[in-house]
């Protein structure tokens, strides 16, 4: 078969269902630089177009305790500090992107949350509108591409309100506290969710946020995790799987301790298994491919190399083990870096084009 | 039981096995005295300095100051005290290349040691005693994530290492300013971003080419590999923080 014997939205769903599709579904995520510089080189084109996205996001549900908040607080030359919807006061680059500097989070001590942060929380709308994702909805059936509901997981949320080391502090010494966060800002993700369905924003799935590793490993251990993380990951799951979605879970770093735990909360998809972490995919799908489906793992560094040979073979090789189960979605293991230049990006696409279809 | 424990004196410290469980006032000792034997009861408090160690390793920052301020009182030395601390630290460090830790860990026992080091530090200066070597860590120009960072400023701190923080986005003369000014053993360069590793490079070079012959350099951060570090000319690299730990005094004892 040839790609475009199927829309998007049948091959991802075949995906998932491990049938036969016409080629692997496809996706990819860039650094803002990258576009910036794409862009500057003449190449306007959103690039997942040029790659042909399977993809479509219909919301990013994000349950702010300050929607729309932005407030600059301070500024130099080169950085801007803000406080943002999250309440948290960051320093960012005027000009670059990247990780930003975290000087102070909403949720220092527990009497902030439970004061301040969860009755503004639980006070608020949601925090997707019907409108935008019924357009985003029709823009992606237009385009025939696989639509899902996108949002942050608890982890992630979690630390945004209170920062990573208090957050990983207080999974240990004031789990309670800990776990009421978790517990209602899952609550106020799936009403976003709710709010949607209800009113016939009918997705095709849920695609989740949130990073749970670093390079080495897990940032807290496979039993703290099942405690304290995986009661409400198994929730979202849940509500996936009670309107008959599959549930796709983002995270970098490397996880593989805990892969066994993410299938039995009820994952159908792990995305993008960063290689540079120690996630490999073509052991992946060898050890789990049955269970759960594997979404990524080409390597941004080989990429970043621009050595044509070099960026084939991950791709030929990632692409020919994802064929083999049928349950593999092209993506790179990260996010496609400022280094890759256009003509680069072209390649990549020609490869995916070339060992990405089922013959 | 190989607990570290220590007489009263500050004198006697003894790092091998010793009575288990024993820590008050029971220890007798042999004298010969006039030709004879005769029993002494040395009236010198002992004092178990491994439920410091594990007050360290479990992360109870309560206890590991009470502990730490039951041993002075005792008249412990702060080095005897500071080694059960440091003993803590590598504990848990081991314990996290292990996968037997992790972060949330990692970061109550460095927290419980900082605890124990805001009463310990003060009679350690007294003492004359300071950290055996400096170091020098910051994230390079160009990025300004520290969360990597942070972790290993704290586990280097835990291995009482006098750590300089220069904090984020430092450039490459900043680095070699500190590393004069405190005349550095080491410095430590992290970077998240693949488009700020070749800050890494520059800093190095900058570093070598203010003459610290003393001054080893380490690298690390997500997109950092051991070829890298080689390549750029770093004198170490290492995964996470615990190695990071491990790395620098192999690169100390050098």
């Amino acid at each position: 078969m040839r790609r475009n014997e199927m829309t998007g939205q049948e091959r991802v769903r075949r995906m998932f269902a491990r049938q036969d599709q016409d080629s692997l579904p496809r996706m990819e995520s860039f650094w803002d630089d990258t576009i910036r510089n794409f862009q500057a080189a003449g190449h306007l084109e959103d690039p997942n177009v040029i790659l042909g996205s399977d993809f479509q996001s219909l919301c990013w549900s994000e349950t702010f305790p300050y929607p729309g908040q932005r407030v600059q607080i301070a500024e130099d030359e080169e950085t801007v500090t803000v406080r943002d919807a999250w309440g948290q006061i960051n320093r960012y680059w005027k000009a670059r992107t990247g990780t930003p500097e975290h000087i102070r989070f909403p949720c220092m001590e527990s009497s902030d949350w439970f004061d301040t942060i969860k009755p503004l929380m639980l006070s608020n709308p949601p925090s997707v509108s019907i409108d935008e994702a019924s357009r985003a909805m029709a823009q992606g059936r237009r385009l025939g591409r696989w639509c899902h509901f996108t949002g942050l997981e608890t982890f992630e949320i979690t630390r945004h309100l209170m920062g990573d080391e208090n957050a990983m502090i207080a999974m240990l010494e004031e789990p309670d506290y800990f776990r009421d966060v978790s517990a209602t800002v899952t609550d106020l993700v799936l009403k976003d969710w709710d709010h949607l369905w209800e009113a016939g924003v009918e997705a095709d799935g849920v695609w989740v946020y949130g990073d749970m590793a670093f390079r080495s490993g897990v940032i807290c251990g496979p039993p703290l995790y099942r405690e304290m993380v995986w009661p409400d990951h198994k929730r979202m799951a849940d509500w996936a799987h009670e309107r008959g979605l599959p549930f796709n879970f983002h995270t970098d770093g490397d996880v593989n301790a805990v892969v066994e735990d993410y299938i039995g909360a009820g994952f159908d998809c792990l995305q993008p298994l960063e290689a540079k972490a120690g996630m490999n995919v073509v052991n992946l799908l060898a050890e789990y491919g049955d269970r759960l489906a594997f979404f990524g793992n080409c390597d941004v560094m080989i990429y970043a190399t621009r050595d044509r040979d070099a960026i084939e073979h991950e791709i030929k090789t990632k692409c020919e083990a994802g064929k083999k189960t049928k349950g593999y979605v092209y993506h790179s293991d990260h996010s496609i870096p400022p280094s890759v230049d256009w003509e680069t990006f072209q390649f990549i696409v020609d490869c995916v084009d070339r060992y990405g279809n089922y013959d | 039981m190989t607990a570290f424990m220590a007489v009263m004196t500050g004198s006697l410290t003894w790092l091998g096995p010793l009575v288990p469980g024993s820590n008050l006032d029971i220890f007798s000792l042999f004298d010969l005295h006039q030709g004879g034997i005769r029993w002494q009861r040395h009236r010198r408090q002992i004092v178990d300095l491994q439920p410091l160690t594990q007050s360290i390793v479990g992360g109870k920052r309560k206890d590991a100051k009470e502990h730490t301020e039951q041993a002075l009182a005792a008249g412990v030395g702060p080095e005897a005290i500071l080694a059960a601390l440091v003993a803590g630290m590598d504990e848990i460090g081991g314990r996290f290349q292990r996968n037997e830790a992790f972060v949330p860990e990692m970061l109550i026992a460095a927290r419980a040691m900082k605890e124990a080091m805001s009463v310990l530090e003060p009679e350690l200066l007294k003492a004359g005693i300071r950290p055996e070597f400096t170091a020098v860590i910051g994230t390079v120009q160009g990025d300004l994530h520290d969360i990597g960072k942070n972790l290993v400023a704290m586990m280097w701190k835990g291995a009482n290492f006098n750590v300089v923080d220069l904090g984020t986005n430092v450039e490459a003369e900043r680095f070699v300013a500190a590393a004069q000014e405190h005349q550095a053993d080491l410095v430590g360069l992290s970077a998240l971003l693949t488009t700020t590793m070749p800050n890494m490079k520059a800093t190095i070079e900058a570093l070598k080419a203010a003459g610290l012959p003393k001054t080893k350099i380490m690298v690390g951060g997500a997109p950092i590999t051991q070829e890298f570090a080689d390549e750029i000319g770093a004198d170490g690299f290492a995964p996470d923080a615990a190695g990071a730990v491990q790395v620098a005094r192999t690169l100390m004892a050098g």
